[in-house]
């Protein structure tokens, strides 16, 4: 499997407050990978190392197999970027804001620069100082498809918006990446919605990432059990229990991930008895992985 | 590229280049204005190079004023935008700063070019005694050197991080401090006039605005 | 003696008669009673001066660099080493005759800058004893004026004469008064009239110098501007229509009718002085001893001995130095044009060095 963004070993460090250790991560060609974290996790500052915005202090980052930052000309022109703020100069109208930018982009797309101007119902002559927080961020969106990109970088790009503006752009950007097969790499904390496009999910929290998979298999992977009779703590387990809660006297909660439905004959073989198997959807298992990853009770078996 | 940058830096500076523009061309014309109104009057010699003295100290000033104001509004959108978008572009840094500088010369030779015209202006109808001659090619190239001068400053200044004009500042204020601290524990150490005749003798980089900005001269 | 003369001419013309020589008696002794009154008060202003003089320079050190003397109280102030730099260049300037000075000490008075208490210096010159060596030196040397011995040479120049060799700004600012002075002498000066350069420098002592200084509208537009207020007023002021209307005579005889001396030359102090410098470059170290050996006659004749060429030669030279003392314009030379955008590219690429690592 190839990358379109390929981080190993990477160490940052902002001042005494924040630090990225040992950062490793992948996001697979073709892939709508969606970045996940709360706030201050670490999101934003690890889009901008990709995108050689800041400089590491170790490790090696390739984005379309290209070292970053020393090939950054030649990577961002392939890249299209939309940033957690609007950044354009608010001097400047729609309309000057595509001239600028298709200026610096040899493979930018005129016509479909115009088509998205009509389809996001933008003002082309309106300053863009003077729009409204959902018509900046259809621009930034417009900007990014309009140059024809190969990866898509994306930080939080519907935050704050109205859901008819998100529902806009998100179309818009499945409409690209499903005719062109463009990578997307996507940061957010609203987990629903990256939950229904993306088919990668990678967690950070505190400048580490705590996990890295296929979205299904995270969803699928999370389960809450309802167990009467539970065998003693430290008993290996062919799932990983992220924690055990009691029901009061008789039953027990079990969080794990791993889960497989066969694996319901653990249980029985060993005198206990599941009751229940419920399904977590992916806030609530995002929340779990974070609670579990922040105070660990139980060792993971495997 | 340098043509939407070249746009982009006209609608910051927009209003300081055509007012400077406009000061530029008014400055040489103001300059020969005021001497005595009859021709034969003796004194119209005396009375030239005086009003043309007094004026010619408005050009340093103008040329300093334009390019520290177009030095800023050369680096307004971006400092605004923390260097986000700059950053983000697909061109090597010293290029995209090649660009920006070059674009904010090509907003500043319209002010020289308008003491080019008001000096002519200006020599054309002025009766000028003899004795004396106008210096309207002359003047406009000292000008608009020294606009190009203090535009190269002061976008250094500009283009660097915040921590960068802290050290700038410090280091001014640090040879100040020294000067006042040696002077009251009565050393005799004169940190300031070497300092000073480095940057505004020749071949110091401020010299240029030294001198006589003399429209008519002897 | 005049006084009493003036009062013996009004008492000799009160008459002779009997009434009248009781009344010239009477004069004669109130005259006479005048005139002791007079000598006993100049008597006690000397006795006076001399006390303070004396009360000056008592306690004061006497501090001598060639024939330079100066008394000073004492302080931390730095006279003999300034007075040994001084001299030397009083001696390089005057020469020879630069030995007149010892006949005229300088008295000083070090006041200590940091104390708050008002000092009384008396007659002597108050120096704060901060000053630096150098300030304390020109000081020094700025006060060695020998002009005061030769009254023609001190009216001619119209200033006093401090030894100094620093041509070259005083030289420009002649330039310009050259090109610029509203005097029919000056401009045939700066067209190469050396006849002109004589009249306006004054150096023949001719009677009809306003003539030949200015032409009849220079002698209008003094007449009616530069002295106007004086002049336009009481009887002269039918005069003074006349010359606005146009009447060169009249013009004529309004500046004619100024105190003397008041009458502005057309050329200033400092053109005087170049010349003065000129003659010293061109007779070497005793020219001033020449200067002020020479027998009183015109100022031109006199320099001219003096530097040892011909007044021609000497008002040839000056003007010389004069033109090749032209102040720079502002027009660029070739290489500060190439320095100036050296400088722009220096800083244009400190410009270029703006780092790429600036977000946080």
């Amino acid at each position: 499997m190839t990358h379109a963004i390929a981080i190993r070993g990477l160490h940052y460090r902002a001042g005494r407050s924040f630090e990225i250790p040992n950062l490793d991560l992948s996001v697979p060609t073709g892939s709508i990978y969606g970045f996940l974290g709360p706030n201050g996790s670490g999101k934003t500052t690890t889009i901008r190392l990709v995108l050689g915005l800041l400089r590491p202090r170790a490790g090696d980052i390739r984005v379309l197999d290209r070292p970053m930052p020393h090939d950054a000309p030649r990577v961002l022109a392939r890249v299209g970027y939309v940033p957690e703020q609007p950044h354009l100069d608010p001097t400047l109208t729609v309309r000057e804001v595509l001239r600028f930018q298709g200026a610096f982009y040899p493979t930018w797309d005129h016509a479909w620069a115009e088509e998205l101007l009509v389809a996001f119902d933008l003002d082309e002559h309106r300053l863009f100082g003077k729009l409204s927080k959902g018509q900046k961020g259809k621009v930034m969106m417009l900007l990014a498809l309009a140059q024809r990109p190969d990866l898509l970088v994306l930080d939080e790009p519907t935050d704050g918006l109205d859901p008819v503006v998100r529902r806009d752009m998100l179309a818009a950007l499945l409409d690209y990446v499903s005719e062109h097969g463009a990578t997307v790499f996507i940061s957010s904390h609203l987990v629903h919605e990256l939950e229904r496009m993306c088919d990668w999910i990678g967690v950070m929290d505190q400048g580490r990432l705590v996990t890295e998979l296929p979205m299904e298999r995270f969803k699928r992977g999370i389960k809450r059990l309802v167990v009467s009779g539970a065998p003693p703590i430290g008993d290996p387990t062919p799932f990983s229990v992220l924690s055990r809660e009691p029901n009061g006297a008789s039953s027990e909660t079990w969080l794990v991930r791993g889960w497989e439905p066969e694996m319901q004959a653990f249980f029985e073989t060993g005198g206990a008895s599941l009751q229940r198997v419920i399904d977590l959807d992916l806030e609530e298992g995002f929340v779990e992985l974070l609670r579990t990853f922040r105070t660990p009770r139980r060792e993971e078996v495997r | 590229m340098f043509r939407v940058i070249l746009y982009a830096q006209w609608k910051w500076s927009r209003l300081v280049v055509t007012l400077g523009t406009i000061a530029a061309f008014i400055l040489p014309i103001l300059s020969v204005q005021g001497a005595s109104p009859l021709p034969a009057s003796p004194m119209r010699a005396g009375e030239i190079l005086t009003m043309v003295q007094a004026w010619g100290v408005l050009y340093p000033v103008l040329a300093a004023a334009l390019g520290l104001l177009v030095a800023i509004a050369t680096w307004a959108p971006d400092h605004r935008g923390r260097h986000v978008h700059a950053l983000s572009l697909p061109l090597p840094r010293w290029r995209y700063v090649l660009l920006r500088f070059g674009a904010g010369l090509v907003l500043l030779a319209a002010p020289a070019l308008a003491v080019l015209a008001g000096a002519v202006f200006a020599t054309r109808f002025a009766a000028i005694p003899s004795g004396l001659q106008g210096y309207p090619v002359a003047l406009a190239i000292r000008f608009g050197v020294a606009v190009l001068v203090a535009y190269a400053v002061f976008f250094a200044v500009s283009a660097g991080t915040t921590r960068t004009a802290g050290v700038i500042l410090a280091a001014i204020g640090g040879v100040v401090v020294v000067q006042v601290l040696a002077g009251l524990a009565n050393i005799h150490l004169d940190v300031l006039t070497p300092l000073q005749g480095a940057l505004l003798l020749w071949p110091g980089p401020l010299a240029i605005f030294t001198g006589r900005w003399m429209l008519i001269d002897v | 003696m005049c006084r009493r003369g003036h009062l013996l001419l009004i008492a000799a013309l009160a008459g002779p008669t009997t009434l009248a020589a009781q009344h010239t008696a009477e004069i004669r002794a109130r005259a006479d009673s005048l005139l002791r009154e007079w000598r006993q008060a100049s008597a006690l202003a000397a006795v006076q001066d001399s006390l303070r003089h004396a009360a000056d320079i008592a306690g004061r050190d006497t501090v001598r660099a060639g024939a330079l003397t100066i008394l000073v109280n004492p302080s931390p102030l730095p006279v003999a080493r300034a007075a040994a730099r001084a001299w030397a260049q009083i001696e390089r300037f005057y020469g020879t005759a630069g030995e007149a000075l010892a006949r005229q000490p300088l008295v000083l008075r070090a006041i200590d800058p940091d104390t708050a208490a008002q000092q009384n210096p008396g007659g002597a010159l108050p120096v704060s004893w901060d000053v630096s060596d150098d300030v304390l030196t020109g000081l020094l040397v700025s006060l060695a004026d020998l002009s005061g011995a030769d009254p023609a040479l001190h009216d001619w120049l119209g200033g006093a004469l401090i030894p100094s060799f620093d041509t070259e700004p005083r030289r420009a600012q002649v330039y310009v008064e050259l090109v610029t002075a509203p005097s029919q002498a000056v401009r045939g000066c700066f067209r190469g009239d050396r006849l002109a350069c004589r009249d306006a420098l004054s150096l023949a002592g001719t009677p009809d110098m306003l003539t030949r200084w200015y032409g009849p509208d220079e002698r209008r537009f003094l007449a009616t501007v530069e002295y106007g207020a004086f002049l336009n007023q009481g009887a002269r002021a039918p005069e003074f229509r006349s010359c606005a209307g146009g009447s060169d005579s009249a013009c004529l005889h309004l500046l004619e009718s100024l105190p003397p001396g008041s009458l502005r030359r057309p050329l200033s102090y400092a053109a005087r002085f170049s010349l003065l410098q000129t003659a010293r470059a061109l007779g070497g170290a005793e020219t001033f001893h020449r200067l002020f050996s020479a027998p009183p006659g015109p100022m031109g004749a006199r320099l001219a001995a003096a530097a040892r060429v011909s007044e021609d030669s000497l008002v040839a030279r000056w003007r010389a130095d004069v033109l090749a003392a032209r102040p720079t314009p502002v027009p660029l030379p070739p290489w500060g044009v190439w320095v100036a955008l050296g400088w722009a590219a220096v800083f244009m690429s400190c410009g270029l060095g703006s780092s790429r690592w600036r977000v946080s």
